[in-house]
């Protein structure tokens, strides 16, 4: 196994493990920590595969930003910790349905790309550069689009979030 | 890079009364709220302007072939905008006086809608998935507007959590489909691509249209993706639950219309079957659960999940026949255009009567023949149309759709034809029992009931539609001809 | 290719050391200091008074607003990044499409000035 089979075996195995704790954790706070490990995985096969900038904006984004959304969120709705408050009563059905679609999709993948011809599948180092050619030759309506999407977001979260005072 | 400005006039037209909306909002004093409204409504009519400006003139490629405006781009861009036209006058008193955020709404409302007039242009993977994301995100936020009302809270949670959680599936059945076609995000390309594919990569490919399939159900409401459905649509201001009925169901169907019929078109042997699944059991789960509603917008709401397995049917008639499936493809469109005129007026009505009866159950519409005739007899027509009794609009909908059955043959087609029939008929129970109230039943209190104009209007426009459409059917048959237009492999 | 896994090797390299550090500090105190834990020495310490309550209070809508609003922006100069590297290429026309992107969402931030939402207080 060469040296990036075997870091992306690491990566996928500790996002698996901390992707599962994230949803079975007693702690809510627990659970968001997970998720920053989880998302940290994921930024690090982004690396592996040659997808630097994508990386660095998952790490920056997610990490960064949405995680301290998550926590700021937790604190300000002060989230019940305990052990029974996070039950669900169709936790067994949910496990069954989740882990029937992984088995599905890894076996339907499995069959179209096989792991055998990865050699065929050639990585390549998608720069920064690459990246803004992309948006700014080829995709710049879906920019412009996503600028009115943040402004949405915002608007509407700041609507949900203010404080009703006289006005 | 072509950019073609006058084809993308409209969106253009419309960006900028969002924006103009916001700044104004943000100026005006706390009793002139209600001003934003005016200038969203100038703004929609300007774009509307726009799209009329672009008739004729042939199909228009942008960004690369990306962004398409023909035929079937122009008319659904036309029918979003007059809805939102319809939604703005129905929100104008309602939220003047409902002590809501009004500047803010209209935002939110014409960015939604923006994301509607783009949805029908989309021919590339990644723009169809952010038009249907600027259709939802602001759907949300408008489903809990009612801040203070735990019913309204609760709207707003169901719709986001089950709305993002179809949006991923979706999302990775479009990464699915970028990976086996080689790279390839434009519909035409797409399709291309996959007639190429066979052995595994077909069965992942099936897999990947499996789920974005599952993504845009969930944006109609077909069983078994409708929960959302009714605690949203009770738990919203009413004029955001017509807009969610009729907009943000049609801007699903508009998407889903272009990547099954282009797109996926190849592989209609896989997903005829999953598609008449959908059909029986949205019609029978959405007519058999409305017959035991006792609120008007929850029974409007069930009413709509059958109105979308009627629509869902016209998917699964697509065969190898190119001229049949231009059948199915007309009856659908007809169909979903005249579904927007009955929804509207239908919710129309309800805002009218939300006026005196916030919570809008059944029996609070008894004796609206005395406190309002003008909304009675609406809500009478739309009623009878929703159910597909002549002599409305919606009788002739669904004839378009039981013919395009009959005529594409084998067991399938007259089998959708029979469950139709008889979920037709089954639901003009329940259709009934609104217009029983209104003309058999008194009102608790006979005075009149003061219904401001805006309403009034479009109540009486809606109706009288609808009666003209099932006296000059000729008129929508040309623009169900003009829409056929679109990439159908000609 | 192996240059950016190797400088990539380098940087995990680094972040093993750090975590290593770290690691052996904190075990080699756990193994040496001496460990003789009594009640008091167990309670929480809260500036030297006495703790009261439980330790978790809700916090100020305040601190949320401002992290979802850097939320908004950092995915707006998340996309700066790419278009500094591309400007010179591609010219005016890049220069005019991140303007109208910098401008909608400014006139957001004018919402949210105007709005009282920045105000800390």
């Amino acid at each position: 196994m060469s040296a990036q089979e075997y870091a992306f075996t690491v990566l996928a195995v500790v996002g698996g493990l901390s992707a599962i704790a994230v949803v079975t954790a007693r702690n809510v706070v627990h659970a968001a920590l997970y998720l920053v490990v989880t998302l940290l995985s994921v930024g690090g096969v982004y690396l592996l595969l040659g997808a630097e900038f994508v990386a660095w904006v998952q790490i920056l984004i997610y990490v960064g930003a949405i995680v301290i959304l998550f926590l700021f969120g937790l604190m300000l709705t002060k989230a019940p910790i305990g052990r029974d408050t996070l039950d669900n009563q169709q936790r067994w059905l949910g496990a069954l349905v989740g882990v029937g679609v992984f088995a599905g999709l890894v076996f339907l993948i499995q069959e179209a790309f096989p792991v055998q011809d990865a050699e065929r599948f050639e990585t390549f180092h998608a720069t920064t550069d690459a990246v803004g050619e992309s948006i700014f030759r080829n995709y710049v309506l879906p920019f412009e689009a996503v600028s009115f999407l943040l402004l949405a977001a915002l608007i509407g979260a700041i609507v949900l979030a203010r404080k009703d005072d006289a006005s | 890079m072509n950019i073609d400005y006058h084809a993308l006039l409209p969106e253009f037209i419309l960006a900028g009364t969002i924006l103009l909306v916001l700044v104004v909002d943000v100026f005006l004093p706390e009793r002139a709220k209600w001003f934003a409204m005016p200038i969203g409504l100038i703004g929609v009519v300007g774009s509307l302007a726009g799209v009329l400006s672009l008739i004729g003139a042939g199909t228009r490629e942008s960004f690369g072939g990306t962004y398409v405006v023909d035929e079937f781009a122009l008319l659904f861009k036309g029918f979003f905008l007059v809805t939102a036209v319809v939604v703005l006058a129905l929100s104008l008193r309602y939220f003047r006086e409902g002590g809501f955020y009004q500047g803010e709404y209209y935002f939110l409302l014409l960015t939604s809608f923006l994301g509607c007039v783009m949805m029908p242009s989309s021919r590339d993977l990644l723009l169809l998935f952010l038009a249907l994301e600027l259709v939802s995100a602001p759907g949300f936020l408008m489903a809990a507007f009612r801040k203070g009302d735990v019913k309204s809270n609760e709207a707003g949670v169901k719709f986001f959590i089950i709305g993002v959680l179809s949006t991923a599936v979706m999302l990775f059945g479009m990464s699915l489909i970028y990976g086996v076609t080689g790279g390839a995000t434009k519909l035409a390309e797409i399709g291309v691509a996959l007639d190429g594919v066979s052995g595994e990569m077909e069965t992942l490919a099936f897999a990947a249209i499996l789920f974005v399939v599952v993504g845009f159900a969930f944006k109609v409401s077909a069983v078994p993706f409708q929960f959302w459905a009714p605690d949203t649509y009770e738990g919203s201001p009413v004029p955001v639950a017509a807009f969610l009925a009729v907009a943000s169901s049609v801007a699903g169907f508009a998407g889903l219309l272009q990547l099954m019929f282009v797109a996926f078109a190849g592989q209609h042997e896989f997903w005829v079957p999953i598609f008449a699944f959908l059909s029986i059991a949205t019609m029978t789960v959405g007519n058999l659960v409305a017959l035991q509603q006792t609120q008007v917008v929850r029974l409007l709401a069930y009413s709509g999940i059958a109105q979308s397995g009627y629509i869902l049917l016209t998917f699964a008639l697509v065969t190898d026949d190119a001229a049949s499936n231009r059948n199915a493809f007309a009856a659908a469109v007809t169909y979903i255009l005249i579904y927007g005129v009955m929804n509207l007026g239908a919710f129309a009505a309800t805002v009218a009567v939300s006026r005196r009866h916030p919570t809008l159950g059944v029996a609070d519409f008894a004796g609206l023949r005395e406190t309002a005739p003008v909304i009675a007899v609406g809500m009478a027509v739309f009623m009878i149309s929703l159910a597909g009794v002549p002599p409305t609009g919606g009788f002739w909908g669904k004839l378009l759709i039981f013919q395009a059955a009959i005529e594409r043959g084998g067991t399938l087609g007259p089998a959708l034809a029979v469950v139709m029939l008889v979920n037709s008929v089954a639901s003009v129970f329940y259709y009934l029992v609104v217009p029983r109230q209104m003309f058999l039943r008194d009102a608790a209190d006979p005075s009149r009931l003061r219904v401001p104009a805006l309403v009034t209007a479009v109540v009486a426009v809606a109706m009288v539609t609808l009666v003209a459409i099932f006296v000059l059917p000729n008129v929508f048959a040309r623009l169900a001809e003009i829409s056929t237009l679109v990439g159908l492999g000609a | 290719m192996s240059d950016y896994y190797s400088s990539y090797g380098v940087v995990l390299a680094v972040l093993t050391a750090g975590a290593l550090l770290v690691a052996v500090a904190f075990t080699t105190a756990r193994l040496v200091a001496p460990n003789a834990p009594n009640r008091e020495k167990l309670t929480t310490y809260e500036c030297g008074i006495d703790p009261v309550g439980d330790g978790w209070s809700q916090s100020h809508v305040r601190y949320y607003v401002y992290g979802f609003l850097f939320v908004i922006f950092d995915v707006e100069s998340v996309f700066l990044f790419p278009w500094a590297r591309v400007l010179e290429s591609i010219g005016y026309a890049a220069v005019v499409e991140m303007t109208i992107f910098i401008g909608i969402l400014a006139v957001g931030l004018l919402y949210a000035w105007r709005k009282g939402v920045l105000r800390w207080a």
